[in-house]
């Protein structure tokens, strides 16, 4: 097995330097990266791995995740809120010498604005069911709470996914997020 | 050792006359963390930047062309156009340099501050010169200049000469790391008015919107096929004031149909701030008419 493989493995106990302005994030992080089994090493320590909440320290040679910050420069870019999953995850990716960037990242940047797919657009009945979907809740939820039939809910569902071009519900959650970004203006 | 009349030797050797004529048109502006961007030495007292690139704040630390270190005040933004202005403490000397008009498949050379007085250069093509576009915060940006070239973020902000030495703008960062130019012609307009107001007015509902297809049972009354749902309201802005709502379904204000993004974007321009509007919505299976007052855009 490579080196990178192994470095993949869940049971390789990679060394992590933390940097954080905030001693809140600091301690909430380190208690996070303590139970994923990383051993949490001090900034000047050898460290596999810098975490930096926001951007990454000024003359950091290692490798970082940054939290939040848009670095180009940097091999792990994650959204300020990414959850514990996609923390571990991004270690794991960037040790292993790959790059992690969030979706969406690159979309970001000064552009044209876009005129929507007329044949895509949603409905307002269909953004209702896509608001319950991004909860989590079931279609007999779903009816409960919009006071209409499990059929109808079904229907809904469906054309959500063909206007999305999605084929599961969190596809569709997330695509319907990223159009949401792109199509929202303010007047 | 190299041949002086080596057609190679000489391209190289212009381009550097190039840069060496373009590095007194470039400063950094500090960010913070040892990481800056590029700014455009515009005229006496104002250096232009990308707007998207800049914290909200309102003084920067700048490296003026040679590395002198002065503090610079924010003068002006507009997201719509992505320039905005500083006054440097200190004046800086503003090299000629023409304005110049992009072509496709021209040499493009894209100049960057080094963060100590110096410059950074690209050399790419115009990739694409096109006409007029809308940007997605309703800008109108005079022409399409799409480069192929790689930029660094702190590079963003520089200029971008063509083959002769002229000007044709400013590097800015587009969607997917696309590298285009805010056009020469674009900031001399924007400029002005910047320094004036500090801001570009533009009219404002106070409402957040997003495009949602018209439901099938109202597609008759409202006579087209979409329109833009109001997702929020900004507390007493005109829109709160004339009774609108989340959920109502904008059609249209003063006849000009929402269902598209640039003409909705076109009407509310500088000259439509405190004009009276009328704004047909779809609200509770019906549709509607409601009287507003166009306010001035608050700063993003």
């Amino acid at each position: 097995m490579s080196e990178a493989a192994r470095r993949l493995m869940p049971n390789e106990r990679l060394r992590v330097a933390l940097h954080a302005a905030d001693a809140l994030r600091r301690a909430t992080l380190a208690r996070t990266l303590a139970e994923d089994g990383y051993i949490v090493v001090g900034l000047a320590g050898a460290a596999d791995v810098v975490l930096a909440d926001g951007s990454c320290p000024a003359g950091e040679t290692r490798i970082v995740v940054a939290l939040g910050g848009n670095d180009d420069d940097v091999a792990g870019v994650l959204p300020l809120d990414a959850d514990t999953n996609q923390i571990d995850a991004a270690i794991r990716a960037v040790a292993a010498g790959l790059i992690v960037r969030p979706p969406g990242a690159r979309e970001s940047g000064f552009g044209a604005m876009r005129e929507t797919d007329g044949q895509a657009l949603l409905t307002p009945r269909e953004l209702e069911v896509l608001a319950a979907l991004a909860e989590g809740l079931t279609n007999k939820a779903i009816a409960r709470r919009l006071d209409i039939s499990l059929h109808t809910v079904k229907f809904h569902v469906e054309s959500l996914f063909r206007k999305l071009g999605a084929r599961t519900r969190t596809e569709a959650v997330a695509k319907a997020s990223e159009r949401r970004r792109r199509e929202t203006i303010v007047l | 050792m190299s041949d002086p009349k080596d057609p190679l030797v000489q391209f190289s050797k212009a381009l550097v006359s190039r840069v060496e004529a373009g590095k007194d048109a470039v400063a950094a502006i500090r960010l913070g963390h040892g990481r800056h961007v590029t700014a455009l030495v515009w005229q006496s007292g104002v250096v232009v930047a990308s707007e998207q690139t800049l914290p909200r704040q309102e003084e920067f630390e700048l490296v003026a062309p040679g590395g002198s270190v002065m503090t610079a005040k924010l003068a002006g933004r507009d997201p719509s156009t992505n320039i905005a202005i500083l006054k440097p403490a200190e004046s800086i000397a503003v090299p000629a340099i023409a304005a110049g008009e992009a072509q496709t498949g021209s040499v493009a050379l894209a100049i960057g501050a080094d963060g100590a007085g110096g410059a950074s250069a690209r050399l790419g093509l115009v990739n694409l010169a096109g006409s007029e576009w809308h940007s997605s915060r309703g800008g109108l940006i005079d022409r399409r200049i799409v480069l192929d070239v790689r930029l660094a973020r702190r590079e963003e902000g520089g200029p971008v000469f063509d083959a002769a030495g002229a000007c044709l703008g400013m590097s800015t960062f587009g969607p997917r790391g696309q590298v285009i130019v805010i056009p020469t012609a674009t900031i001399q307009r924007i400029v002005p008015q910047l320094a004036k107001d500090g801001r570009i007015a533009r009219g404002w509902l106070g409402v957040t919107l997003q495009a949602v297809a018209v439901p099938d049972a109202l597609r008759e009354s409202a006579d087209q096929s979409s329109g833009l749902m109001v997702m929020s309201v900004v507390e007493d802005g005109p829109a709160a004031q004339a009774g609108i709502v989340a959920g109502d379904i904008i059609l249209s204000v003063d006849g000009t149909s929402t269902h598209r993004f640039r003409k909705i974007a076109r009407h509310f321009g500088s000259d439509s701030i405190g004009r009276k509007a009328e704004v047909r919505l779809i609200r509770g299976g019906g549709v509607m008419t409601v009287q507003t007052t166009i306010a001035e855009r608050q700063a993003a």
